[in-house]
C-alpha cells in the first residue's frame, strides 16, 4: 500500500514541476538579482532606492492605501458578512451575486468604471450636486481618497466572503448557549461571535491587503502618474525608464511584503486555530 | 430579540445594503454609458443609441485582441484542469510529507503580487531565449489559472469518498480509468466552479500579461487600456459591456449546474 | 386537548405554561398547551420528532417567542422577559460548548456575563469542575474531550450560576448506551442534591423512565399525558402513549355484546373481553403489557402460533404470528427456550388487565 501511495505522489510532479521552472524559480532568480551588482552579493541597489525620497514617499504611499483600503473594506465587510450568514431564500441569493458577479467582471472593468463615476462631470459629481450637497463640482479623480474607495469597491467581495464563511460555519446554539447563560446582547457579540470570526476577519484582510499593495490597473486608471504605488514604479521602470535594476528591486521588496503577509496571516490562524 | 439586537440588525442590515449598491454600482453606471449617443461620458445619456456598440467593428486590433484572450483562457484552464487533476490527487490520497506545504505552493499565486510574477517571468523568458510572445502568455497564463483549479479541487477531493474508485476498479476499470470515470464526473461541480473563475482570471489578467507581450499579441485587458490612452470614448464602455455579459453569462451556467452557494463555497 | 395535570400532592406548581400556541410558517407545532411543574420536580417531555417538544423546550428558554399563551416561574409572568434575564440555563444536544473558550473559561462564562470580574471566578469554577469530577481538564481545549465530558463541563457551566429552573436537550443522544446510563445516573443524584427543578426532552422512553418524576408524551404538538413512569405504564390513557412506552400485546376489534361492565370484542385472533361497556359495534384497540401474558388458558385466551422467540436473558419473549398494527407477544421471566417456532400455543390473561380505547375515527 504505502508504494502505491509513493506512485500516487508522483502524480503531482507535472504541475509541481510546472509551478516550480515556471514560477517560483523564476521568483527567486528576480529575488536573487536585485542582491547583486554585476555578479556580486550587494544591497547598493536597495540603499539607492530607499534613499531616494520620491521613492520613500511611493512606498509610504503604497503601505498607506493598502492599509486604509483594508480598514474601509473591513468596515463596510463586517456587518455585511454578518447579514449574509443570516440570510436565506432569494435575499441569500441577492447577495451572492452582488458579491460574484464585481469579482467575476474584472479589475479593468471596474477601474474603468470609477474613473467614468470620479469624473469632474460625472454621475457622482452631477448627483452630489443636485442632491445640494455641493455647489461645485469636486475634484476627485487624481485623489487618493478616490483610489481607496475604488479599491476597497473592487477587494471588498475577498473581504466579505471569508468572514461570511466562518460566520456561516459558526453553530447557531453557541449564541443561544451564551444568552441561556446570562449574556447580553452585547456580551454574546464580543465574547463568542466576534473571536469565532477572527480567522475569517484574518483571511479577508490579508488578502486585500496583499491585493491593495500590488494592485497595478486600479491606481493607473484613477491616479495615474501623479500618485504613483510602487507596482506602477515598477512598471514605469522597465517599460520607460528602462531602468531594470530598479525594476527589479521594487519587484523584490513587494514580493517580500507578500510573502510576510501570506506567512504572517498564516500563523496567526493557526494561533487562532490552535485554541479552536 | 431586545432593543438593542434590533438596533444593531438593523444598523447591519443599513450597511449591507449600501454595500450591495456600491459593489454594483461601477457594473451599472458601466452598462448605462456605453448607450449613449454622444461621444462623452453624460449620464443620462442625452439619447440612447448602439452608436458605440457598431463602433467597435472599426476598432483595430480588438477582434485579434478578443480572440487571442479568449484562446488563452480556454487552453490554460483546460491544462489547469489535467495539471490540477493529477496534482490534487497527489495530495489528498498521497502520504508523503509535505502534502500541505505543496498544497499552499499551488495556491499561493493568488497571493503573489501579478506585476512582480511578470517581471519574473520576462526576465527569466529573456535569459532562456523564450521570444515567442504567445508561448510566453500561455505559459504565463497557466500560473494564474492553475491555483483557482487547484483551490476548489483540493476543497472537492477531500471531501470526496475514494471507496467510489476502489468500487469501479473491483468492477474491472483500471486506476486511470476508474479516475475518469468516477472522480471526474463526480467532481464535475468543482471543475465547473475552478474552470470557470480561472477561465474569468485569464481573461482579465494585465499584470503578468503586460510584460510579457508584444506589439502583435495583444490581450483584451492591454488593448482595453491601450484604447484609453489613444480614444477615450464610450466604445470602451461598450467592451465593458461586453465583458458584463460575458461574466454574467459564466455566472448562470454555474448557478444552474452547480448552484450559487457552492460555486462560492468551494 | 389539554393535559389532565396531576400536581405530586403538597408542592406547588412552580413552572406554569399556559395555553401556549406555536406556529412554523403555516404548520402549527404547539396548540393551546398547558404544562406545570413543581419546584424540584425532575420532569421529561417525551416523543416523536416532530411533535414540538424542543420547540417547548426553547419556548421556557425565552429562545423562541411564542405566538400566544404565558410562561409563568414562581407566580411572576417571563413571557416578555428576553432569555438572557430569564436565569434559565440550557443544556443543549451538542453541548455547544464554546470552542475558542477553555474548559475553565467555558465554565466560568455565565459568571462572567453576569459581570463577575475575570479573577474572580476562580474558587466557583474549581468547585463546579469537581461537581462533575473535571477538575483535571480545567486548561484543556474543548475539542480535546469525549463526548461524556463534554457533557459533563456543559453540565457544570449550567449549573455554576445557580439556575431556577434547568433544561436539557436531548442531553444524551450523542453518547454510546453502556456511557448513557452511567450519565444517567450521575446527573440525577447532581440534580436531587441540589434540588434542581428540571425539565428533559427526550425521544428515547427508557431515558425518560430512568430519569424522571414525571414524564409528558406528547405528540402532534400536544400532551397526551403527564403522569409518572408507573402510571403511564400501567395506565396509558390513549392507544399512542400504550404504544410509545413499553411494548404490549395489540388488537383491534369490534364489539359484539355487552353483559354488565363488561364487553366481548370480536379480534382477528378470537375472542376478547374488556373490562369497560361499549355501545355494540363500536371499534375498539385492545392492548396487555406483555409481563401479564402467560402461554396459558386464562380468563382471556387466544391460540397463537408462534413467529418467533427471542430469550433476552433476564426475560424471554414469545411473538405470534400476526399482521400489523395488532401484535401477540408474550413475557416470561428468565430463559425459557422450550418454545419453537410454528409452535402453537395459546395466550391468555386475566381481563382486569386489558387496557382499551375507542379507536380513532
Amino acid at each position: 500500500m504505502s508504494a502505491r501511495a509513493e506512485r500516487i505522489g508522483l502524480l503531482a510532479v507535472p504541475g509541481l514541476s510546472f509551478l516550480a521552472v515556471i514560477y517560483a524559480l523564476p521568483l527567486f532568480l528576480l529575488l536573487l538579482k536585485s542582491f547583486q551588482i554585476d555578479g556580486q552579493f550587494s544591497v547598493a541597489e536597495y540603499i539607492t532606492f530607499f534613499g531616494d525620497d520620491f521613492n520613500m514617499a511611493v512606498l509610504w504611499r503604497t503601505l498607506r492605501v493598502a492599509c486604509l483600503t483594508t480598514l474601509l473594506a473591513l468596515v463596510i465587510a463586517y456587518p455585511t458578512a454578518i447579514i449574509m450568514a443570516r440570510a436565506k431564500g432569494i435575499w441569500l441569493s441577492i447577495f451572492l451575486i452582488a458579491m460574484v458577479l464585481p469579482m467575476s467582471v474584472g479589475v479593468v472593468v471596474k477601474a474603468f468604471a470609477w474613473s467614468i463615476l470620479f469624473r469632474t462631470r460625472g454621475v457622482l459629481n452631477d448627483t452630489l450636486i443636485s442632491l445640494g450637497i455641493t455647489d461645485a463640482p469636486i475634484r476627485m479623480l487624481f485623489t487618493e481618497t478616490a483610489l481607496i474607495i475604488g479599491a476597497a469597491n473592487v477587494f471588498l467581495p475577498f473581504m466579505v466572503l471569508p468572514i461570511y464563511a466562518v460566520l456561516r460555519q459558526m453553530d447557531q446554539r453557541l449564541p443561544e448557549a451564551a444568552a441561556s447563560l446570562g449574556a447580553t446582547p452585547v456580551f454574546r457579540f464580543t465574547n463568542v461571535t466576534l473571536p469565532l470570526s477572527l480567522p475569517g476577519v484574518v483571511a479577508g484582510c490579508a488578502f486585500t491587503f496583499s491585493l491593495a499593495i500590488s494592485m497595478y490597473v486600479i491606481p493607473s486608471l484613477i491616479v495615474g502618474e501623479r500618485q504613483q504605488t510602487l507596482s506602477m514604479l515598477t512598471a514605469r521602470s522597465f517599460l520607460f525608464l528602462r531602468n531594470e535594476a530598479l525594476g527589479a528591486t521594487i519587484s523584490s521588496i513587494l514580493l517580500i511584503i507578500a510573502i510576510s503577509v501570506v506567512l504572517g496571516s498564516s500563523w496567526l490562524a493557526s494561533r487562532l486555530g490552535a485554541r479552536q | 430579540m431586545t432593543g438593542t439586537d434590533r438596533l444593531f440588525l438593523t444598523l447591519s442590515w443599513a450597511v449591507a445594503l449600501a454595500c450591495i449598491t456600491f459593489l454594483m454600482l461601477p457594473i451599472v453606471i458601466t452598462v448605462a454609458a456605453s448607450f449613449t449617443s454622444s461621444s462623452v461620458y453624460t449620464l443620462p445619456p442625452p439619447e440612447w443609441s448602439l452608436r458605440w456598440y457598431i463602433s467597435l467593428e472599426r476598432r483595430s486590433g480588438l477582434w485579434e485582441a478578443v480572440t487571442l484572450s479568449l484562446n488563452l483562457a480556454f487552453v490554460s484552464t483546460l491544462i489547469s484542469l489535467v495539471l490540477g487533476t493529477l496534482a490534487a490527487i497527489a495530495v489528498t490520497r498521497g502520504s508523503f510529507r509535505g502534502r500541505a506545504a505543496i498544497a499552499t505552493f499551488t495556491v499561493s499565486p493568488l497571493m503573489m503580487p501579478g506585476l512582480v510574477v511578470g517581471v519574473a517571468l520576462l526576465q527569466f523568458f529573456r535569459e532562456i531565449g523564450l521570444r515567442d510572445a504567445y508561448w510566453s502568455l500561455l505559459l504565463g497564463h497557466i500560473v494564474i489559472t492553475l491555483p483557482f483549479v487547484m483551490r476548489t479541487l483540493l476543497a472537492s477531493m477531500q471531501a470526496f469518498d475514494f471507496s467510489l474508485v476502489d468500487a469501479a476498479r473491483t468492477l474491472g476499470l483500471n486506476y486511470p480509468h476508474a479516475i475518469l470515470k468516477v472522480l471526474v464526473p463526480n467532481l464535475a461541480p468543482a471543475y465547473l466552479t475552478g474552470g470557470l473563475f480561472a477561465f474569468l482570471a485569464s481573461m482579465d489578467n494585465y499584470p503578468i500579461s503586460i510584460f510579457l507581450t508584444d506589439a502583435r499579441n495583444k490581450t483584451l485587458p492591454i488593448k482595453m487600456l491601450q484604447y484609453l490612452e489613444e480614444q477615450p470614448d464610450p466604445s470602451l464602455a461598450a467592451i465593458s459591456s461586453g465583458l458584463i455579459l460575458m461574466a454574467c453569462i459564466v455566472l448562470i451556467i454555474g448557478a444552474r449546474t452547480v448552484g450559487l452557494n457552492r460555486m462560492i463555497q468551494g | 386537548m389539554n393535559d389532565p395535570v396531576r400536581q405530586t400532592s403538597g408542592e406547588r406548581s412552580y413552572l406554569d405554561v399556559v395555553r401556549v400556541g406555536k406556529a412554523f410558517k403555516d404548520t402549527k407545532v404547539l396548540s393551546d398547551l398547558d404544562f406545570r411543574v413543581g419546584q424540584g420536580e425532575l420532569v421529561s417531555l417525551l416523543g416523536p420528532s416532530g411533535c414540538g417538544k424542543t420547540t417547548l423546550l426553547r419556548l421556557i428558554a425565552g429562545l423562541t417567542p411564542a405566538d400566544s399563551g404565558d410562561v409563568v416561574l414562581d407566580g411572576r409572568s417571563i413571557t416578555a422577559i428576553p432569555a438572557h434575564k430569564r436565569n434559565i440555563s440550557v443544556v443543549f444536544q451538542s453541548y455547544a460548548l464554546f470552542p475558542h473558550l477553555s474548559v475553565a473559561e467555558n465554565v466560568a462564562f455565565g459568571l462572567r456575563a453576569r459581570g463577575m470580574a475575570k479573577g474572580a471566578t476562580g474558587p466557583k469554577v474549581t468547585e463546579a469542575l469537581a461537581l462533575v469530577r473535571m477538575s483535571d481538564f480545567a486548561d484543556r481545549p474543548v475539542s480535546a474531550l469525549s463526548g461524556g465530558q463534554q457533557q459533563r463541563v456543559a453540565v457544570a457551566r449550567a449549573l455554576i450560576v445557580d439556575p431556577v429552573l434547568l433544561l436539557l436537550d436531548e442531553p444524551f443522544s450523542a453518547l454510546d448506551r453502556k456511557l448513557r446510563e452511567t450519565m444517567q445516573v450521575e446527573l440525577k443524584s447532581l440534580l436531587r442534591d441540589r434540588q434542581m427543578t428540571a425539565i428533559f426532552v427526550t425521544h428515547d422512553q427508557e431515558e425518560a423512565m430512568a430519569v424522571s418524576d414525571r414524564i409528558a408524551v406528547m405528540n402532534a404538538g400536544i400532551i397526551e399525558q403527564f403522569a409518572s413512569p408507573a402510571e403511564l405504564y400501567a395506565r396509558p390513557a390513549t392507544p399512542f402513549v400504550m404504544d410509545f412506552i413499553g411494548l404490549s400485546l395489540r388488537l383491534r376489534g369490534q364489539v359484539s355484546s355487552t353483559a354488565a361492565d363488561q364487553s366481548r370484542v370480536e379480534t382477528a385472533y378470537g375472542e376478547v373481553v374488556v373490562p369497560k361497556l361499549f355501545p355494540l359495534g363500536t371499534k375498539l384497540v385492545l392492548g396487555v403489557r406483555p409481563e401479564l401474558v402467560t402461554p396459558t388458558k386464562r380468563e382471556n385466551t387466544l391460540s397463537v402460533q408462534i413467529a418467533d422467540t427471542m430469550v433476552l436473558g433476564s426475560k424471554t419473549q414469545l411473538h405470534g404470528l400476526s399482521e400489523a398494527p395488532d401484535r401477540l407477544i408474550c413475557e416470561l421471566p428468565g430463559i425459557r427456550d422450550e418454545y419453537r417456532r410454528g409452535q402453537d400455543v395459546q395466550f391468555g390473561w386475566d381481563v382486569a388487565n386489558t387496557l382499551v380505547y375507542e379507536a380513532a375515527a
